[in-house]
């Protein structure tokens, strides 16, 4: 007998598979939508000038001039190419940026947040194991980078009314890549909050890693004592190989999928032993 | 049928910090249990155990008859617990509180969830944050009894309630209980505990103190003598007494808690020809501050 017959049999039925996720999705929904929004318009912004630069070859030869100065900004290859384009504005940095930075703060939030805030308990104390507590918060991070990154898609998608024609499949791909790289930061994040019980330190901890990974992938290319170490950057692995350019392998999305999954496993590992408050 | 609550040398620590130390409950069906000591000292540290939010050091702990750190689920599905410092969710009403918290209860019936809204005057269409500790707490009550559950695990329930509401409120303990169902209730006020419990357990520093009948406790507790006297007396005289401690002396009255039997006082007293005497009902406060008092030790109130 499972623990949910038991629960049920005795009188009391267990907390439904989603209704922690619908709760934190609510309580998140003004950032999630005003991110999405932001990043909406900026990427239209980013789209509709593209025609007024697509000629300008000085712009390529800014890259050329100074490609690890570039690289700090994530601008690899060329500029007024529609995939050099995008990726300079929006795939290499903004987006990926703004995916980790979402889902670290609510990594952060949702257990260790939430617990020094002391509204975690009433939650805890309802009938829902540990696992499926972890297990909903991590649906509630995917869910929740969701909309950012479809209405980014959408408005790239736009970028056909104004000369900026990219493959569907490539976008969708691209798109994904970085979702996964947001999740990947979202429950690191997360397992340092159940570890530590700390908010600040998780969202330390993790913008720092984060940090360090966005560096080693974007002057991998052109600082060669940093070029080894691309394959432990989760950036390299969603944007190193140009995936908008058709250039994710097997090996960058097995990494992209078996982080995410991994760091779950961790955070209900260390959520059985955690004390809440 | 089992215990509702049964601890075993219950122990958590937290790092070289004093969570709680052999900490022995028992809690009967049916029973009003309250869960006296001062702040600190360990109540809400032993209730996160029982509900399986902590993880015990060492010892056991039973509620409902199973393990809450295995059988979380089981249990937590027969429990209602209101937090101590209960913190909602800032920005959601007290309604979108209700109706979340039923719906992850799967609650077949709100009727007597909105009969307690009702009977609390609880506040439901403001953004939680802008209620007062009091609005607060009322919705925090409701969440703990709305699905009627077999124990009320209730930390500190009444802080913030004006007296008419904690008049309310233990009646609806006293309902509960007449239910069949079981209250464990912590406070740090003995006066909120010796109205509706039956017993109660005092916990001082981490460890249980004592367990007893509030009228065994009451039975047993120090009462308290005033003498006056015409000159000054020195309040010395007493110290040789056993189970008696001074109190106050001012204006030629000494005032005295004692306990056991009041011959060798009045023997004593006789001595000094006091003009006036008044004696004062056993005082189940006198006996909760020797518990709290820190020059007690452990070994001592426990004897």
């Amino acid at each position: 007998m499972t623990t949910d017959t038991v629960a049920r049999s005795a009188g009391g039925a267990a907390v439904g598979a989603l209704d922690v996720t619908r709760l934190d999705l609510r309580l998140r929904r003004r950032a999630t939508l005003g991110y999405a929004v932001g990043l909406a318009l900026y990427t239209l912004a980013v789209v509709a000038i593209y025609p007024s630069f697509k000629g300008d070859s000085s712009l390529d030869k800014l890259v050329q001039s100074d490609p690890t100065m570039m690289a700090a900004f994530g601008v690899t290859g060329s500029l007024t190419s529609p995939v050099g384009w995008l990726n300079a504005n929006i795939f290499n940095n903004f987006l990926p940026v703004v995916a980790v930075i979402v889902a670290i703060g609510y990594g952060a939030w949702c257990v260790a947040g939430q617990d020094e805030a002391g509204a975690l308990a009433p939650v805890a104390a309802l009938p829902l194991t540990r696992r499926s507590l972890v297990a909903q918060k991590g649906v509630a991070l995917a869910a929740q980078l969701l909309p950012t990154m479809a209405l980014t898609l959408c408005c790239v998608l736009l970028g056909r009314f104004f000369q900026l024609d990219v493959g569907v499949g490539e976008l969708v791909t691209a798109t994904c890549s970085i979702w996964l790289l947001g999740l990947g930061f979202g429950l690191l994040a997360l397992v340092v909050g159940v570890r530590t019980g700390s908010r600040g330190l998780a969202i330390g901890v993790s913008s720092a890693v984060a940090a360090a990974a966005y560096l080693i992938s974007s002057f991998a290319s052109t600082i060669s004592w940093i070029r080894p170490a691309r394959f432990g950057s989760p950036f390299y692995w969603a944007v190193g190989a140009d995936p908008l350019g058709g250039g994710l392998g097997a090996g960058d999305l097995a990494a992209l999928v078996g982080l995410p999954l991994v760091l779950l496993a961790a955070a209900v590992v260390a959520m059985r032993q955690a004390d809440l408050h | 049928m089992t215990d509702a609550v049964a601890t075993s040398k219950l122990t958590k620590t937290f790092g070289r910090r004093r969570g709680v130390i052999d900490v022995d409950l028992r809690v009967g069906r049916g029973e009003v249990f309250g869960f006296l000591g001062p702040n600190g000292a360990g109540k809400s540290t032993t209730i996160r155990l029982m509900l399986g939010l902590y993880q015990p050091t060492s010892g056991d702990v039973a509620v409902l008859g199973r393990n809450p750190l295995v059988d979380g689920v089981a249990v937590r599905a027969r429990l209602g617990y209101l937090p101590g410092e209960l913190a909602l969710f800032p920005r959601l009403t007290g309604r979108e509180h209700l109706d979340w918290f039923s719906r992850a209860r799967a609650m077949r019936s709100t009727k007597y969830r909105d009969e307690l809204v009702e009977r609390f005057a609880v506040e439901l269409d403001r953004p939680v944050r802008a209620l007062s500790k009091g609005n607060r707490q009322k919705i925090g009550i409701v969440l703990a009894f709305m699905h009627r559950p077999e124990l009320l695990v209730l930390d500190e329930p009444t802080s913030g309630l004006d007296p008419l509401l904690q008049d309310e409120f233990a009646r609806l303990l006293r309902e509960t209980a007449a239910d069949g169902r079981t209250v464990f209730l912590s406070s740090h006020e003995l006066d909120e505990v010796q109205r509706i419990a039956d017993r109660v357990a005092i916990i001082k520093e981490g460890r249980i103190v004592v367990t007893d009948g509030v009228e065994e406790l009451r039975r047993s507790a120090p009462r308290t003598v005033e003498f006056a006297f015409a000159r000054d007396v020195d309040p010395a005289a007493f110290s040789g007494i056993d189970g008696v401690r001074l109190i106050e002396n001012v204006d030629h009255r000494i005032r005295l808690a004692f306990s056991g039997a009041i011959a060798p006082l009045l023997r004593v007293a006789a001595e000094l020809e006091p003009v006036d005497m008044t004696a004062r009902a056993a005082d189940l406060e006198e006996l909760f501050l020797t518990y709290y008092r820190d020059d007690v030790t452990t070994a001592e109130v426990a004897r």
